[in-house]
């Protein structure tokens, strides 16, 4: 089966996918890594792991850890850094015909923009900014918590950058709404959410009657997040009019109709992706499947009586 | 467009489950992998309801079967235990680097169920006439799964062969036998004192590590570890750049 007659054709404000199932930072490497399980190109995107000016190292402790119904992670934004990505990765994504998402990150606005700027002078049509790290200026905080960095922040890189901008928002927030108009008002074409939940995970072991523990805090992911990604784009596609972008514990067909049904436009596969490598794909055949079974014209027409 | 049907990703017939030991099982899956497996190198099986595959080192490769040689630990190993002949298994791989063998005298070092993919190497040792000895230990003898034959065996309670485990009496048994090369597979502990005595003695160690992994593929960098490479200290993916490391390059925490 194959993706022919362009039924399945998103539109994110003028940024035209060939399908809405894209695969979220950091699950899927930066370029045809998944090759090995399918044809990567048959995607709509991918969105590269996140990617900074300079290379990262990442964390030292134990980074994964599995849970109940998915995983917490702190990696760290261990990266190969913007000049590797488009000397080594770049030409293996065009020759692949993937369309792809740059997925950066920074610890100031000067480090946001320099990247915008190199990716802009590179031709990278789209770039998605990953508010979820500290802001160094103003200490711990992180760019996505507070409207005002936010706004700062978004408007200075869409100063720099012509290409598609997409913000990815933390749930991490007490109003998303406000992070959501924020990043509209500053000139985003679309939002993407949700970014990891904070967890952390204690394990007991007991020796010899005492305990040890080993504690892994950062992000939480996978199926246990749906509702609350469910809930952030319910509450977005309320007040903004840009596309949102659902991202949140997407395991099956069902769950790309409810976050549909939400008001996202298109998805973004995670952790899923793990325990099944060929799962964005087979989803993309499944929706089309979907669409044609159930005797719409197209993805419009499904989106449009889901969300009647 | 769809082009050819990937090589990575089986749903795959259980052959054979048999129960080997007091905790440990060997299931053999009918593959459609017909490519050379080295030993070290692992498949990831999907386990019922679990978000990450589990790393299991190949132990057998005949006839388009593949052998998992498992001991039952959690959630993941209890599932896999439950399979039954014909039942339909979720598997990815082969992932990782393997042993990389060479022609020198060889010893083999299997603590635990880390015998598994060091009984595989040493079949491969023995197809090619390579001088070879293969020490195992175990906690006991009901923990012994019987498809391993080792050259010397060793138990911790003294149940079985010597008592002890693979490092107690290493060193008097290096300086015997004098190996060339030493392949090591088990808990840390072990791969560390082996690291060491390698050193020690001038021999190239080649060990096998484990970590927690989540994507088997090299791009979650959950399962990194240090390593030393031209000078500097950098990541190296266990699941793709190992699970087998040099001894002597491993930085450990
Ligand atoms: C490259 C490699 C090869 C391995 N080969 C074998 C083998 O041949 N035979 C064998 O019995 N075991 C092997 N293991 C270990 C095996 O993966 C674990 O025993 C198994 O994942 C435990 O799953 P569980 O759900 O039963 O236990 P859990 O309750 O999940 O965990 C028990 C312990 O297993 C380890 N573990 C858990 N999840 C993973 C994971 N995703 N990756 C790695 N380790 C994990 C952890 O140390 C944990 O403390 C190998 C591991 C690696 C990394
Ligand atoms: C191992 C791992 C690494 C991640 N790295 C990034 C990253 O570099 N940048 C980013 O914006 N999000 C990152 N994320 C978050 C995901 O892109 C996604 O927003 C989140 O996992 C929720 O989706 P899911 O439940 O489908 O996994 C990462 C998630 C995981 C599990
Ligand atoms: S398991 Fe993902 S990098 Fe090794």
């Amino acid at each position: 089966m194959a993706v022919i007659n362009g039924i399945l054709k998103t539109d994110l404000n003028g940024f035209i996918l060939k399908n809405p199932v894209m695969t979220a930072s950091g699950t899927f490497g930066y370029a045809n890594e998944y090759n090995d399980f399918i044809d990567v190109e048959n995607l709509g995107a991918i969105v590269t792991k996140a990617i900074s000016l300079l290379p990262r190292e990442g964390n030292k402790h134990i980074r994964i850890v599995e849970t109940k119904a998915g995983m917490i992670n702190s990696i760290g934004l261990e990266n190969v850094g913007i000049e590797k990505f488009l000397s080594d990765k770049v030409p293996v994504l065009n020759a692949n015909n993937i369309e792809f998402i740059v997925n950066i990150a920074g610890s100031t606005v000067e480090e946001y923009t320099n990247l915008a700027k190199i990716c802009s002078s590179n031709n990278i049509k789209a770039i998605e900014l990953n508010v979820s790290c500290p802001n160094v200026k103003t200490g711990c905080l992180e760019f996505g918590t507070d409207d005002k960095s936010l706004y700062e922040l978004v408007s200075a890189v869409r100063n720099e950058y012509k290409g598609f901008l997409m913000v990815k928002l933390t749930p991490n927030v007490t109003s998303i709404e406000s992070i959501g108009i924020a990043a509209e008002k500053a000139g985003a074409d679309a939002v993407s959410a949700i970014n990891t939940l904070k967890g952390t995970s204690i394990k007991l072991n007991i020796v010899n009657g005492k305990f040890y523990k080993t504690i892994v805090q950062g992000g939480y992911s996978g199926a246990g997040i749906k509702p609350v990604a469910i809930n952030a784009v319910s509450r977005l596609s309320k007040v903004l009019n840009i596309p949102i972008v659902g991202i949140g514990g997407i395991e099956i067909l069902e769950d790309i109709l409810e976050f549909f049904a939400a008001g996202a436009e298109a998805v973004q596969i995670g952790t899923a992706n793990f325990t099944h490598p060929d799962i964005s794909q087979n989803l993309v055949f499944e929706l089309e499947e979907y669409i044609v079974k159930n005797g719409f014209n197209d993805l419009t027409e499904l989106k449009k009586e889901l969300r009647a | 467009m769809i082009k050819e049907k990937s090589k990575k990703i089986h749903k795959a017939k259980v052959a054979r489950i048999e129960k080997v030991s007091a905790n440990s099982y060997l299931i053999e899956i009918e593959g459609e992998i017909s490519q050379e497996i080295k030993a070290g190198q692992f498949i990831s099986i999907y386990c019922e309801n679990l978000t990450f595959r589990r790393p299991f080192s190949v132990f057998s490769h005949n006839s388009g079967k593949i052998g998992i040689l498992f001991k039952e630990r959690g959630k993941g190993t209890k599932y896999i235990k439950s399979l039954k002949k014909d039942d339909l298994i979720d598997i990815t791989g082969v992932f990782g680097n393997g042993f990389n063998i060479e022609n020198k005298k060889s010893l083999l070092i299997g603590a635990g169920i880390g015998a598994a993919p060091i009984s595989f190497l040493k079949s491969k040792l023995n197809e090619k006439n390579i001088e070879n000895l293969f020490i195992a230990g175990f906690l006991n003898k009901n923990e012994i799964p019987s498809c391993i034959k080792a050259d010397i065996a060793y138990t911790d309670d003294g149940s079985y062969g010597r008592k002890g485990s693979v490092i107690t009496d290493i060193e008097n048994i290096i300086k015997d036998y004098k190996p060339e090369i030493i392949y090591v597979c088990g808990p840390e502990i072990v791969l560390k004192t082996l690291s060491r005595i390698g050193e020690k003695y001038n021999i190239e160690t080649q060990i096998a590590v484990e970590k927690v992994m989540a994507c088997s593929i090299g791009v979650c960098r959950g399962c990194v570890i240090s390593v030393r490479k031209d000078g500097n200290i950098v990541n190296a993916a266990v699941c793709k750049d190992g699970p087998v490391f040099s001894g002597s390059e491993v930085v450990w925490q």
